[in-house]
C-alpha cells in the first residue's frame, strides 16, 4: 500500500490542529456564551432599575452567583461536566480583571473630573504665599511645589544616578567576586519603606546637624529610594550589550575604563536613559520621606539648604483633609498634575525603551 | 553565553594592569557597596535610637500599646501598631492574592495577545500611581462606597466575629485600609505571577492537553505548581510593600492606641508606618521623636526580613526554571 501525500490538504489539516482546546469555537459555543452573558445582565439590570436592592449587594449576592450558574450551564452544554470548573475560573478571571480596571478607571477618572475644575495657568506657576485654605481658586498655585519637586528630584538624581550606574557597571563590567552580594544588597535596599528612608535622613540631621530640613535632605531621602531602581534597570540594559563589543575594544588596545565609557555606555545609552527615567518616576510621588526630611513651606525656595521646602506630594498631603472645598479642589488639581508628570515619564521610558529594542 | 563570559573574564587580568583601570575598578567597587553602606547606616542610626526607647520602657515598648507621652513616667509601646500592620497586610492579601492570580491567569491563558499587552501596560500604570493620590482617591471616592459595603457585611454577616461592629462607625476601619493596600499589592503580585505563569513550558501545557485535561486541571496540576515559587515570592514582595505603606493608609485608617484584634470593619486600627507620620506632625519633644525613630527601626527590620525572604524565593525559582 502506498501512502499518497496530498499537499493541498496540508493547510486545512494544520488549521484543524487546536493548541488550546478552551479556545475552540463552535456555533453552540458562541450562542452559549452570548446567552450566558446576556441573561444574568438582563436580570440584574431589571432588578437594579425596578428592584430596591443596594448596588453592592446586587453585584455580589445576585449577579456573581447568577453569572456563575449561567456560565456553568453554558459550559455543560458545550463541553460536558468538565467544562463547569473551567467556566468558574473564566468567570472569576474576567471578574478580577474588570475589578482591577474599574479601580484604575475610578482613580484616573476622578482625578481628571475633579482635578480639572481647579486647574488653570496661574495654578501651575504661582506660589502659595498669600493663600489660606479658604482663599478662592482665582489665587495661588503650586508653582513653588513643582519647583520644589524638580529641585529635590534633581538632587536625588545627581546622587543616585552615578552611584546606581556604577553599581551596574560593577555587576556587568568589573564582574568582581562580590557580585552576588552586591545584587543581594541592592535587592534588599529596594525594599526599604519610603518612611524609613525619611527617618534615616532625619536621624542624620539630628545626629550630625550638618544640614537642616530642606531640599537637600529630601533629595538624600529620595536618592535612597531611587538608587536600587536605577541600579537594577541599568544592570539589565548593560547585560544586553554584546560581549563582542567589549572584547573588540580591548583587542584594539583600549583600557577597561575606556571600554566602559567609550563603548559599553554609549551602546546602552537609551537603556541608561530609561533607567534614569524609571528611577525618577519611582520617587516623584513619594510623600512620607519629604514630610520627614524636607518639611513644607508656602513660598518659592530655590536654595537646597534654604530650609523647609514644598513639593507636589506634600502639597497634596497638606490639602487633602482640610474642611475647605477650595483647598480640596487644589489637592485634586495638584494630584492631576502629579499623575500627568508620572505618566509623561513612563511614556518617555516606554518610547525610549522600544527604540532600543527595535534597533537590534 | 557562559563561554564568552569566561573568555571576557580572562581578559580582565591583562587589562587591569593599567593604572587608570585600577582607579576605575576601585571607584566602581566602592560605589557598588553604597547599597550595603546605606542599609548598615539605617540599621545603625535607627538602631541607636532604640536605646532611649528601651531605657525608658524596657521590653514593654514592644508588648504594650499605650502612647501616653506626657504622663510621668511616660508609657509608650508599639505592639498595637505592629499587630495592626500585620492585620492590614492580611486583609490586603486576602483581597489581592486571588484577584492578582485570576488576573494573571486571564492575561496569560485567556486573553488575546493584544488585550494582554494592553492589560500589562495598565497594570504597570496602576503600580505607578503615587500613594498620596491613592490616599486622596480613597478618602473621597472609596470611603462612601466602602462604608456602604461594610454596613451590608455587618447587617447580613454580623454574626461572624470579624464582621462585628459595635460603634456604628464604619469609617477608618482596617477593612478600608486593607482594601487600599490590596490595590497597591495587585500590580506587584500580578506582574510577578504573570511572568512565572507565562514561563510555564509549552511542552508541559500541550502534554497535559493531549492527555485530555481541561483548563482547570492544566492550571491545577501544571501551571500553578510550576509557578508556585515565583508566585509566593511575588506575594511576599507585595507584603513588604504593604507593611511599609504610609500615606495612603494615613488617610483612611483611624489610628487608635489599643489593639483591634480581628474586628476588621470596626473603626480604628494601627500601622507602624502611619504612626510615624501621624505623630511626627505634632511630636512633643526629643523623647517622642526617639520613640518614633525606634518604631521606624522595627518597621525597617520587619520589611527587610520579608523582602529578603521574597527575593531569595524569587531568585531560587528563577534559577530552577532556567
Amino acid at each position: 500500500m502506498t501512502i499518497t501525500f496530498d499537499a493541498e490538504s496540508l493547510p486545512a489539516l494544520q488549521e484543524q490542529r487546536i493548541q488550546h482546546p478552551w479556545r475552540k469555537k463552535t456555533p453552540v459555543f458562541t450562542w452559549s456564551v452570548v446567552l450566558a452573558t446576556l441573561i444574568p445582565l438582563v436580570i440584574v439590570g431589571a432588578l437594579f432599575i425596578w428592584g430596591d436592592i443596594p448596588g453592592a449587594l446586587l453585584m455580589t449576592v445576585v449577579y456573581l452567583p447568577l453569572q456563575l450558574i449561567a456560565s456553568g450551564f453554558a459550559a455543560f452544554a458545550t463541553r460536558g461536566k468538565r467544562g463547569i470548573l473551567d467556566s468558574v475560573i473564566i468567570v472569576n478571571a474576567i471578574g478580577a480583571t474588570i475589578f482591577s480596571l474599574v479601580i484604575l478607571i475610578s482613580v484616573i477618572g476622578s482625578l481628571i473630573v475633579r482635578g480639572f475644575s481647579a486647574l488653570s495657568a496661574h495654578f501651575i506657576y504661582q506660589n502659595n504665599v498669600y493663600v489660606s485654605p479658604s482663599t478662592p481658586l482665582e489665587y495661588g498655585g503650586i508653582g513653588h511645589a513643582i519647583l520644589g519637586t524638580l529641585l529635590i528630584v534633581g538632587i536625588s538624581a545627581l546622587i543616585a544616578v552615578p552611584i546606581g550606574i556604577a553599581t551596574a557597571i560593577y555587576i556587568t563590567e568589573v564582574r568582581g567576586r562580590a557580585v552576588p552580594y552586591v545584587r543581594f544588597f541592592v535587592q534588599a535596599m529596594s525594599g526599604v519603606p519610603s518612611v524609613v528612608a525619611g527617618l534615616f535622613v532625619l536621624t542624620i540631621i539630628v545626629a550630625t546637624g550638618a544640614f537642616e530640613q530642606g531640599a537637600f535632605a529630601g533629595g538624600l531621602a529620595y536618592a535612597i529610594l531611587m538608587l536600587p531602581t536605577v541600579a537594577r534597570t541599568a544592570e539589565e540594559v548593560l547585560k544586553l550589550v554584546p560581549d563582542d563589543l567589549r572584547t573588540g575594544a580591548l583587542a584594539l588596545g583600549s583600557t577597561r575604563a575606556r571600554t566602559v565609557f567609550r563603548v559599553v555606555l554609549p551602546a546602552a545609552r537609551t537603556g541608561i536613559i530609561t533607567a534614569i527615567i524609571l528611577g525618577v518616576a519611582r520617587v516623584i510621588g513619594e510623600t512620607a520621606p519629604l514630610l520627614l526630611a524636607s518639611g513644607y513651606a508656602d513660598s518659592t525656595i530655590v536654595n537646597p539648604f534654604g530650609g523647609p521646602i514644598a513639593a507636589v506630594p506634600t502639597y497634596i498631603f497638606n490639602n487633602v483633609a482640610l474642611p475647605y472645598p477650595d483647598a480640596v479642589a487644589r489637592a485634586w488639581a495638584s494630584a492631576l498634575v502629579l499623575i500627568v508628570l508620572v505618566g509623561i515619564l513612563f511614556v518617555i521610558a516606554r518610547v525610549v525603551g522600544r527604540g532600543r529594542l527595535s534597533s537590534k | 553565553m557562559s563561554s564568552t563570559e569566561t573568555e571576557y573574564r580572562d581578559l580582565k587580568s591583562a587589562a587591569t594592569s593599567h593604572r587608570g583601570d585600577r582607579v576605575f575598578n576601585r571607584t566602581v567597587t566602592l560605589a557598588a557597596f553604597t547599597a550595603l553602606a546605606v542599609l548598615a547606616g539605617i540599621a545603625v542610626f535607627l538602631g541607636l535610637q532604640t536605646i532611649p526607647a528601651f531605657e525608658s520602657q524596657g521590653l514593654s515598648f514592644l508588648t504594650t500599646t499605650a502612647w501616653d507621652i506626657n504622663t510621668d513616667p511616660p508609657t509608650a509601646g508599639i505592639w498595637g501598631m505592629l499587630y495592626g500592620s500585620i492585620l492590614l497586610a492580611v486583609v490586603g492579601l486576602v483581597i489581592a492574592v486571588p484577584a492578582s492570580l485570576l488576573l494573571s491567569i486571564f492575561m496569560v491563558f485567556l486573553a488575546p495577545k493584544r488585550v494582554a499587552t494592553a492589560l500589562t501596560n495598565l497594570i504597570d500604570l496602576m503600580a505607578a500611581i503615587p500613594s498620596v493620590i491613592l490616599g486622596l482617591w480613597a478618602f473621597y471616592i472609596l470611603n462612601p462606597s466602602a462604608e456602604e459595603w461594610q454596613r451590608l457585611l455587618n447587617q447580613y454577616l454580623g454574626w461572624i466575629p470579624i464582621f462585628q461592629n459595635t460603634s456604628g462607625n464604619f469609617l477608618g476601619t482596617p477593612f478600608i485600609a486593607g482594601f487600599v493596600l490590596a490595590i497597591m499589592m495587585i500590580p506587584i503580585i500580578t506582574s510577578v505571577s504573570r511572568e512565572v505563569l507565562a514561563r510555564t513550558p509549552p511542552d508541559l501545557i500541550n502534554a497535559s492537553e493531549a492527555l485530555g485535561s481541561s483548563m482547570w486541571t492544566m492550571l491545577r496540576y501544571v501551571a500553578l505548581p510550576y509557578g508556585r515559587g515565583g508566585i509566593v515570592g511575588g506575594v511576599m514582595l507585595g507584603l513588604g510593600r504593604a507593611l511599609g505603606e504610609t500615606i495612603a493608609v494615613f488617610f483612611v485608617l483611624k489610628i487608635v492606641f489599643e489593639v483591634n484584634w480581628y474586628q476588621i470593619i470596626e473603626s480604628g486600627g494601627g500601622s507602624v508606618a502611619t504612626l510615624i507620620v501621624s505623630r511626627f506632625g505634632e511630636v512633643s519633644g526629643e523623647f517622642e521623636l526617639s520613640l518614633l525613630l525606634a518604631a521606624g527601626f522595627f518597621l525597617f527590620v520587619m520589611t527587610l526580613i520579608v523582602n529578603v525572604i521574597a527575593n531569595l524565593i524569587v531568585a531560587r525559582t528563577g534559577r530552577l526554571q532556567k
